[in-house]
C-alpha cells in the first residue's frame, strides 16, 4: 500500500450517545479528486474535523503515508501537508486578503521567535520570499487587485477563494475542500472546477465533500457515499450513481431535511 | 493610516527627547512616570491588543520587575544595571509558567485568573515572604543607577533612561508586525480554530505573548523602583491592572492610542490636581462614554503591513 | 470539633451572602454574557443607601417594621439604580465588541464607587444595629441571631427565585433568552424587558446582600465592592457562570471554604488560597463545578 497517501480504518467518532461517524474506512491515492458525499448530517464534516485533528476519533487509525496521526493537533497535522478549508468560510475577517494567505505560509518561514523582537538580514529575507509567493498565489487566484482589502469586505465567491489560496499557501501535499461549491453561483463554480483541475496539476491530491452533485460528478475520480456515518458505496462516480442505495438515501434525505 | 501613524509616533518621539528641558522638577517626575506606564500599557497591548487575551494581571509582572531590582539592590548590594537582565527574565519566566497551564481558558475565565494572579502576588507582598519584600510598607533606599562611574540620579537621568526603555519597546512592537509571530498573534486573536487549522500552534504564540509583554512589564519595573528609589505594594494593585486594561481598549491598541490613553490616565489628572478626588469618577463616565461612541477606541488598529509590491490597485486599499 | 463547627457557622453565612451577590452576576452573565463588573460596587452602595435610608427616612428606627422598610427601600432604589444602569452603559453596547462591553462595566464600577467617595466620603462608616445582638452559645460554638437571619432569608429568597425561574412563564422566558437571545426574540419575547428584569433581580438580590454585609461586618467603605464583588464573582465562576444554581452553591463552597482557610490556617492569606482554588477548578474543569460542557461547531 505505499501508494496511498491517506488511509481510514475503522473511524468512529461519537458525540455523547449519538455515532456521528461509524468504522469508516477510506484509502486516498496520491494525485486523485476524492469526494466524500452523502445528506445533510451524514458525517461528512466530522469525518473531516476527524482527519485534520480538531476532534479525535474514539476508535480507528487515521494513516497518513505510513505515520499514524490520530490524536496529533491540528497544526500538526498541517505540518505533514495536510491542510483544509471550512464548509462556514473561517478568515481572519478584519485583516486583508494578502495577510490571510500569509498565514499560509507560517509553517514555511524559516523565521525564529526571536526574529519578532530583533530582526536579522536572514529574516528579513524570508519575509521578503514569502510575500512574493504570496503575490504568486493572488495571481493564480485572480485576487491581487484585493490585496490590501479586508476579508469581511469581500463578496462571498472572492472569500472562498481567498481561503483556498491560504491553504494553498501552505503548499500542501492533501488538500480539504469543504464544500468548496457552497454559496456559489454558476459562473464561479465554473471557474472552480477549473481550479481544482489546475491544483491537481501541481501535484496536490485533492479530498472535497460537496452537496453540488454536478460538479462532484464531473470533478472526482473515485467517491465514497456516507449516511449515518456509515459507508453504503463506493467507486468510481459512474459506478456510485447506479447504485440503488445511493439513490434511496438521496431520495429519503429530500423528504427528511431539505437544504 | 500606517504612514500617519509612524509620523505621528515619530514627531511623538522627537518631542519627547527634547521635552525635560523645558520642564521643572515636578513636571520631569511626571513625565518619567508617563514614559513608565507607557511601557507597561504597550507591553499590555502585546498580550490583549495583539493577541487578544483577556489579562487583567500586567500589574503584577510591572511589579515583580520592580520589586526584583529592589530586593537585589537593597538585601544583597547589587548594582541596579546589574538588575536589568534578572529584572526581565524572572517576570518572563513567570510570565510562561502562569500562562502555561490557563491560556486555553475562554475569555472571561482567562481575566478572573489574571486578576487571581495579581490579587495573590500583592497579598505575597504585603505578607512580606521570605522576609525580603517589606511588607506593607515595601522597600525604601534603592540606590541610583550607576554608568561608567557617573551617578544617574537627577530626574533628567532618569527620564532618558525611561525613554530608552520605551524605544526599545516600541521597536519591538514595530518589529512584531513585520513578523511571523506578530502576525502569527494577530491570526489566533482573529480566529484561534483557523489559525490552528493553518498551522499555527496557538499555545505556544499564546504563551509566547505573555512571556513578551511580562518581560517588557518587568523592565519598565526596574525604571520605576529607580525613580523613586522605592517600591511598595499598592503600586502594584488589581487597580493599576484595570487601569492598563482599560487604557489600551480605550486607546483602541494601536501605539498612538494607547499612548494617548496613558497620557488622559496619568497625565491629565496632575493639570487638575485639584479635583484629584473626582478622577476615578470622571474616567469611569468617560470609559463608558468612549465606549458607546467608538467602541473599537480612540484610534483603532489596523493590522499587520503589507508591503507595496503588492497593492495593485490602491482605490481598494484599507 | 469546636473550630470546625464555628467555622461551619460562620461559613454558611458569608456563603449565603456571596451566593446572594453571586446570583446577581451570573443572571447578567447568563443572558448577556457580559462581567457586569459595576455589580460589586452597587452591593457596597446598597449598603450605603441602607445606611442613609436608616438615619434620614426611618430616623435611626430599628423595629421589625422600620427594619423591612429599610430593606425593601433599598432593594426598591438599587432595583432603579441598576436598570438604569444597563440602559446607560450596556444597552447601546449590545452589538459592539464584546470587549468594549467590559470597559464600559469597568468604567460602571469606577463611576459607582468614586461616587460613593463622594457623596458618603472615604472614611469607613459603621453601619447601624438593626438587629438586636442575641448569641446562642452551643458547647462553645457561637452563633448570633443575624447568622441565623442572614442564612434563613438568604435560603428562602434564592429557593424563590429558583422556583421564579424555573416554574413561571416569565423564568421560561429568561431561561429562553440566556440559550439564544435571537431565537428567544423571533419567539415574541421582548428581551430588553428581560434583561431589565434581570437588572431588577440581580440588583436587588445584590442590595440585600450588601446589607447584611453591612450587618454582619459592621465596617463599610466606599471600596468595599470590589472585594466581595470579585469574591461573589469567583462564586458564580466555580458553580459555573450562567447556571443559577451553581450561584448559590458555588457561593456556598466559597464562604465554607474561606471561613475554614480563616479558621485553620491564616486569615491572611485567605485570599490567595481562593484564587488558587479558583485557578484549580478552571484548570481541572473549565466550565465550573454545574457549568455544562460545550463543544465548539465546526
Amino acid at each position: 500500500m505505499a501508494h496511498s497517501e491517506l488511509i481510514l480504518t475503522n473511524v468512529t467518532k461519537r458525540f455523547g450517545g449519538l455515532t456521528a461517524v461509524d468504522a469508516l474506512s477510506m484509502t486516498v491515492a496520491p494525485g486523485q479528486i476524492y469526494g466524500v458525499i452523502g445528506p445533510n448530517g451524514a458525517g461528512k464534516t466530522t469525518v473531516f474535523n476527524c482527519i485534520t485533528g480538531i476532534y479525535k476519533s474514539e476508535e480507528g487509525s487515521v494513516n497518513w503515508r505510513g505515520e499514524e496521526i490520530r490524536g496529533l493537533t491540528p497544526y500538526q497535522i498541517v505540518d505533514r501537508g495536510i491542510v483544509r478549508t471550512f464548509q462556514t468560510i473561517r478568515l481572519f475577517s478584519q485583516m486583508s486578503v494578502a495577510e490571510n494567505v500569509m498565514s499560509g505560509r507560517h509553517i514555511k518561514s524559516s523565521q525564529r521567535w526571536w526574529h519578532g523582537i530583533c530582526p536579522t538580514p536572514g529574516s528579513r529575507r524570508d519575509e521578503k520570499e514569502h510575500w512574493t509567493k504570496v503575490g504568486e498565489l493572488l495571481e493564480f487566484f485572480n485576487l491581487e487587485e484585493f490585496a490590501a482589502t479586508p476579508t469581511a469586505s469581500l463578496p462571498y465567491g472572492h472569500q472562498r477563494r481567498v481561503e483556498m489560496a491560504r491553504a494553498l499557501a501552505v503548499d500542501p501535499t492533501l488538500l480539504i475542500l469543504d464544500e468548496p461549491a457552497a454559496g456559489l453561483n454558476d459562473r464561479e463554480t465554473a471557474e472552480l472546477v477549473e481550479t481544482i483541475f489546475s491544483i491537481r496539476e501541481k501535484g496536490i491530491t485533492v479530498l472535497l465533500i460537496e452537496h453540488d452533485m454536478e460538479l462532484v460528478m464531473k470533478v472526482t475520480d473515485y467517491l465514497t457515499v456516507i449516511n449515518f456515518g456509515k459507508k453504503i458505496a463506493e467507486g468510481t462516480p459512474e459506478e456510485v450513481q447506479k447504485n440503488p442505495l445511493v439513490i434511496e438515501a438521496y431520495l429519503g434525505s429530500e423528504d427528511d431535511d431539505d437544504e | 493610516m500606517k504612514n500617519l501613524t509612524v509620523t505621528v509616533v515619530s514627531i511623538f518621539l522627537v518631542v519627547m527627547a527634547i521635552l525635560p528641558h523645558f520642564l521643572d522638577a515636578r513636571w520631569q517626575t511626571v513625565a518619567v512616570t508617563f514614559l513608565i506606564f507607557s511601557v507597561v500599557a504597550l507591553s499590555q497591548d502585546i498580550v490583549l491588543g495583539k493577541a487578544g487575551m483577556f489579562n487583567m494581571g500586567q500589574a503584577m509582572f510591572f511589579g515583580m520587575g520592580a520589586y526584583i531590582t529592589a530586593i537585589l539592590n537593597y538585601h544583597y548590594d547589587w548594582p541596579i544595571l546589574a538588575t536589568i537582565p534578572v529584572a526581565i527574565i524572572v517576570p518572563v519566566l513567570f510570565g510562561i509558567l502562569l500562562a502555561a497551564p490557563i491560556v486555553h481558558l475562554r475569555g472571561d475565565y482567562l481575566l478572573v485568573v489574571t486578576i487571581g494572579f495579581n490579587i495573590v502576588f500583592v497579598q505575597v507582598l504585603i505578607n512580606n515572604l521570605g522576609g525580603v519584600t517589606g511588607g506593607p510598607n515595601g522597600i525604601f533606599g534603592i540606590d541610583p543607577m550607576r554608568l561608567l562611574g557617573f551617578e544617574l540620579s537627577s530626574q533628567l537621568a532618569i527620564y532618558y533612561f525611561a525613554f530608552i526603555v520605551l524605544l526599545l519597546t516600541l521597536g519591538i512592537m514595530f518589529n512584531l508586525e513585520k513578523s511571523k509571530v506578530g502576525r502569527a498573534l494577530h491570526y489566533l486573536r482573529e480566529d484561534p480554530l483557523a489559525a490552528e487549522s493553518i498551522g499555527i500552534n496557538t499555545r505556544l504564540y499564546k504563551i509566547f505573548a505573555f512571556g513578551l509583554g511580562a518581560g517588557l512589564a518587568g523592565l519598565a519595573g526596574t525604571v520605576f523602583a529607580t525613580q523613586y528609589s522605592a517600591v511598595s505594594p499598592e503600586a502594584f494593585e488589581f487597580i493599576q491592572s484595570v487601569l492598563f486594561f482599560s487604557i489600551v481598549l480605550v486607546g483602541g491598541s494601536s501605539i498612538p492610542g494607547v499612548i494617548l490613553g496613558v497620557f488622559v490616565m496619568f497625565v491629565v489628572p496632575e493639570i487638575f490636581r485639584e479635583f484629584a478626588t473626582w478622577r476615578f469618577f470622571v474616567f469611569g463616565f468617560a470609559m463608558i462614554i468612549m465606549m458607546i461612541l467608538r467602541p473599537r477606541g480612540i484610534w483603532p488598529a489596523t493590522f499587520g503591513k503589507i508591503p507595496k509590491f503588492l497593492i495593485k490597485d490602491t482605490k481598494h486599499g484599507a | 470539633m469546636e473550630t470546625f463547627l464555628q467555622q461551619l457557622a460562620n461559613g454558611l453565612t458569608i456563603g449565603s451572602m456571596f451566593a446572594l451577590v453571586a446570583l446577581g452576576y451570573t443572571m447578567v452573565y447568563g443572558v448577556m454574557r457580559l462581567i457586569n463588573f459595576a455589580h460589586g460596587d452597587m452591593v457596597a452602595a446598597a449598603a450605603f443607601v441602607g445606611l442613609t435610608v436608616y438615619t434620614q427616612v426611618m430616623g435611626q428606627a430599628t423595629s421589625l417594621f422600620a427594619v423591612v422598610a429599610i430593606f425593601l427601600l433599598t432593594a426598591g432604589l438599587m432595583a432603579c439604580v441598576g436598570v438604569i444602569l444597563e440602559r446607560v452603559a450596556y444597552r447601546p453596547l449590545r452589538t459592539a465588541p464584546r470587549l468594549s462591553a467590559v470597559v464600559s462595566a469597568l468604567g460602571a464600577s469606577l463611576v459607582i464607587q468614586n461616587g460613593i467617595m463622594l457623596i458618603w466620603g472615604p472614611r469607613m462608616r459603621i453601619f447601624p444595629e438593626l438587629v438586636p445582638q442575641q448569641f446562642w452559645n452551643f458547647g462553645g460554638v457561637v452563633i448570633s441571631l443575624i447568622q441565623v437571619l442572614i442564612l434563613v432569608i438568604s435560603l428562602v429568597l434564592m429557593v424563590a427565585l429558583y422556583l421564579f425561574i424555573e416554574k413561571t412563564r416569565m423564568g421560561a422566558a429568561i431561561r429562553a433568552s440566556s440559550i439564544d437571545q435571537d431565537a428567544a426574540r423571533l419567539m415574541g419575547i421582548n428581551v430588553n424587558s428581560i434583561i431589565a428584569l434581570i437588572f431588577i433581580i440581580g440588583s436587588s438580590l445584590g442590595a440585600i446582600g450588601g446589607l447584611f454585609i453591612g450587618l454582619y461586618y459592621r465596617g463599610i467603605t466606599f471600596n468595599m465592592g470590589w472585594q466581595y464583588g470579585l469574591y461573589a464573582f469567583i462564586a458564580a465562576i466555580l458553580g459555573g457562570i450562567g447556571n443559577i444554581p451553581g450561584a448559590m452553591l458555588g457561593g456556598m463552597l466559597l464562604g465554607l471554604f474561606s471561613a475554614f482557610i480563616s479558621g485553620y490556617v491564616s486569615s491572611t492569606w485567605a485570599d490567595a488560597f481562593t484564587f488558587m482554588l479558583l485557578i484549580f477548578i478552571l484548570i481541572v474543569r473549565p466550565t465550573g463545578l454545574l457549568g455544562e460542557r460545550v463543544a465548539e461547531k465546526v
